[in-house]
């Protein structure tokens, strides 16, 4: 329940944070271009309000998406690598490769969220919940984003964030791996605009069952050259 | 000495079946901690400085306006011109592939997509028509190449982040390449067609041609979108991303048609998942290339090979040789992005210009899609039509000969290039 929760919230996040940043940068050069156009009355009101922060936001909403979106990439198995070795082997063996490869990726996106936590505690986390506490102690209260003013260790809080929630991930998929030997989905998914069977148009690419990707023991048992 | 360290690290974890982006910052990782003094709080920061540039936001705006066109209702309009156009040659249907792969690359920027949406649709009605479906096969599957060649193009902008060069001048010297190629696949298709007696399409009536021109163009005009945009200077290439995005947007909902409102989470999820994987890849590329510069690795690759006396053309042709094989296991991205940091400095030392370069490594990285054991669009092709991956692999043969062809003229004549965006003030 909770778990289905966290998954929603993570394909919100990072479908409203893609969508809210390309609204941003249109109407900012939507902006641009009618402020500078001579409307009587339009001109004097679009002229009060200022953009200037606009590409600092997006560049900010998109780096939270990178990293809350690689998480939810290793949930559904996006993520690409060279498999032509792994996927040529016994399955006991690609197993452990297969197991192996996702703990990799959980101790360095746990490494990672570590010391950006760390970070994020030097550079002004640390202050803000001492002053919140009424005494400032001796930490430092941090830098803020040139444009927007905000505090950076808000803005640098994805990293931690992101990187264990990602490390939750991969240690998700390897648990399910273990106990039934699939992993995420490479499929095909259903055919949007194009009918009978062939791969549909809203395919994605980058999630083939290739050589990008480990062939899992479940669909791929035996000596599998992963297809 | 760290150099073949550094390599030598990456190339196990990689070879381990590990994700491209987690093996690149593990080697970073296990070789800060274990040969360094730089301190690992740096790592951290890297990781959200990395990315921290306004040119990479480019990459999830192209994703999502090609998301929003990549549709078979569009699809089907830009073969329905093609088909129009050239249809009533012989070989017909082939020739209408490669051109509704060069119309379809303007709106997608991805190869494989391309792939997969001329390709679903068009495949069949060769094999009705008479076709061998290996021929089939073989056209698509080469000419989807197009689609990271012809802007826009997420491979290019890939190259341009790596190596601070402009994105519009990338994408506007990729035009005549990517018109040259359409034109020597589209002959290798008509070549072929003739010796084996292909069929032919009735011709079409002008009347017909312009029916059809004018329901592809709104997808078409995506491209005027950005290239103008971004060349009459009022966006700059991020922008007209964004601006391409919002254009697709509304193409797709309200004049195509094609998706609904309930459609577009959808889109937007599958986007930023593929955009969220690229990104991620690019953040730890770009502390892979930290690392390689404090350890001054590609000056002292560069140092070693000038010394060694290796002029521009074996350069290149060395580069074009360890990309085809590269190419061969990975996909584009990771390739560009590890790769690039090394190459670059050593091209500018030789005096190759910078968008020369970043092209020629493009039509690499179109070879490498169709050659196995890794071409993206042989995979699609096989999953498209059925056929195995090696009997895919066989068919596209004649292609890869042009494409290899094609590989050593841009190579070698940089001015099919550079002719362009020189004469367009971009260089």
């Amino acid at each position: 329940m909770l778990l289905k929760l966290l998954d929603r919230l993570e394909e919100t996040l990072i479908m409203f944070l893609i969508a809210a940043s390309t609204l941003i940068i249109f109407v900012a050069v939507v902006h641009r271009y009618l402020a500078s156009a001579s409307i009587p009355g339009l001109q004097d009101w679009l002229l009060t309000l200022n953009f200037g922060w606009a590409q600092e936001l997006c560049i900010i909403m998109f780096v939270w998406m990178a990293k809350f979106g690689a998480a939810y990439g290793v949930r559904t198995g996006i993520h690409v690598g060279v498999d032509v070795f792994i996927n040529s082997l016994q399955s006991r063996m690609r197993a452990r490769f297969v197991v192996f490869g996702l703990l990799a990726g959980a101790a360095f996106t746990g490494t990672i969220g570590t010391l950006g936590a760390h970070f994020v505690w030097e550079n002004g986390l640390g202050y803000a919940l001492m002053s919140a506490l009424g005494s400032t102690g001796d930490y430092f209260e941090g830098p803020t984003t040139p444009d927007l003013e905000w505090p950076t260790w808000i803005v640098y809080s994805a990293i931690p964030l992101g990187s264990y929630l990602m490390c939750f991930r991969f240690l998700q998929v390897m648990t399910s791996f273990l106990r039934t030997g699939e992993l995420p989905t490479h499929d095909h998914g259903h055919v949007d605009g194009i009918e009978p069977d062939g791969v549909p148009v809203d395919a994605n690419p980058y999630n083939m069952d290739d050589d990008l990707h480990p062939a899992d023991i479940k669909h791929h048992a035996g000596k599998g050259d992963g297809k | 000495m760290n150099a073949a360290l550094i390599f030598g690290i990456l190339a196990v974890l990689m070879l381990t079946g590990m994700p491209v982006s987690i093996s690149l910052g593990l080697t970073v990782l296990t070789f800060l901690f274990a040969f360094t003094e730089v301190p690992l709080e740096a790592v951290a920061l890297k990781l959200f400085t990395g990315i921290e540039k306004f040119e990479i936001m480019a990459i999830p705006f192209f994703i999502l306006a090609g998301n929003f066109l990549t549709h078979g209702g569009v699809a089907r309009r830009m073969i329905a011109f093609a088909t129009s156009m050239v249809g009533h040659f012989r070989g017909g249907l082939g020739l209408s592939a490669v051109f509704a792969c060069a119309l379809f690359a303007a709106v997608s920027g991805s190869s494989p997509a391309t792939v997969v949406a001329i390709g679903s649709i068009l495949l069949p009605a060769m094999v009705k028509a008479g076709y061998p479906k290996a021929f089939g096969v073989g056209v698509i599957a080469s000419a989807g190449g197009l689609g990271i060649l012809i802007p826009p193009s997420i491979v290019m902008v890939m190259y341009a982040v790596s190596t601070n060069s402009s994105i519009g001048a990338l994408f506007m010297a990729g035009v005549i390449p990517g018109l040259l190629l359409a034109l020597f696949l589209g002959f290798t298709t008509w070549y072929r067609a003739m010796r084996y007696n292909y069929p032919r399409e009735k011709p079409h009536s002008w009347g017909e041609r312009w029916d059809a021109f004018r329901k592809s163009i709104w997808g078409l005009l995506l491209i005027l979108v950005v290239m103008g945009g971004i060349y009459s200077g009022m966006f700059t290439a991020t922008e007209a991303a964004a601006m391409s995005a919002v254009y697709a947007f509304v193409i797709a909902i309200f004049v195509y048609r094609d998706i609904g409102f309930r459609d577009v989470p959808k889109v937007l999820l599958n986007s930023a998942n593929m955009s969220a994987m690229l990104l991620y890849i690019i953040t730890n590329a770009v502390l892979f290339s930290f690392i390689l510069t404090n350890e001054q690795i590609p000056q002292g690759i560069a140092g070693w090979l000038l010394d060694s006396g290796l002029g521009k053309i074996g350069f290149l042709v060395a580069v074009n040789i360890l990309l085809l094989i590269m190419g061969n296991f990975m996909e584009p991205s990771s390739i560009i992005l590890i790769t690039a940091p090394i190459l670059f400095p050593i091209a500018m030392k030789l005096g190759i210009d910078p968008v020369h370069f970043g092209v020629m490594i493009t039509v690499n990285m179109e070879i490498g899609m169709i050659t196995p054991p890794v071409g993206l669009n042989l995979y699609v092709a096989s999953g498209i039509s059925h056929m195995g991956l090696t009997e895919c692999t066989k068919a596209v043969w004649p292609w890869l000969m042009t494409m290899l062809l094609f590989l050593l003229i841009i190579t070698y004549v940089p001015e099919v290039t550079l002719w362009l965006p020189r004469t367009l003030g971009m260089l």
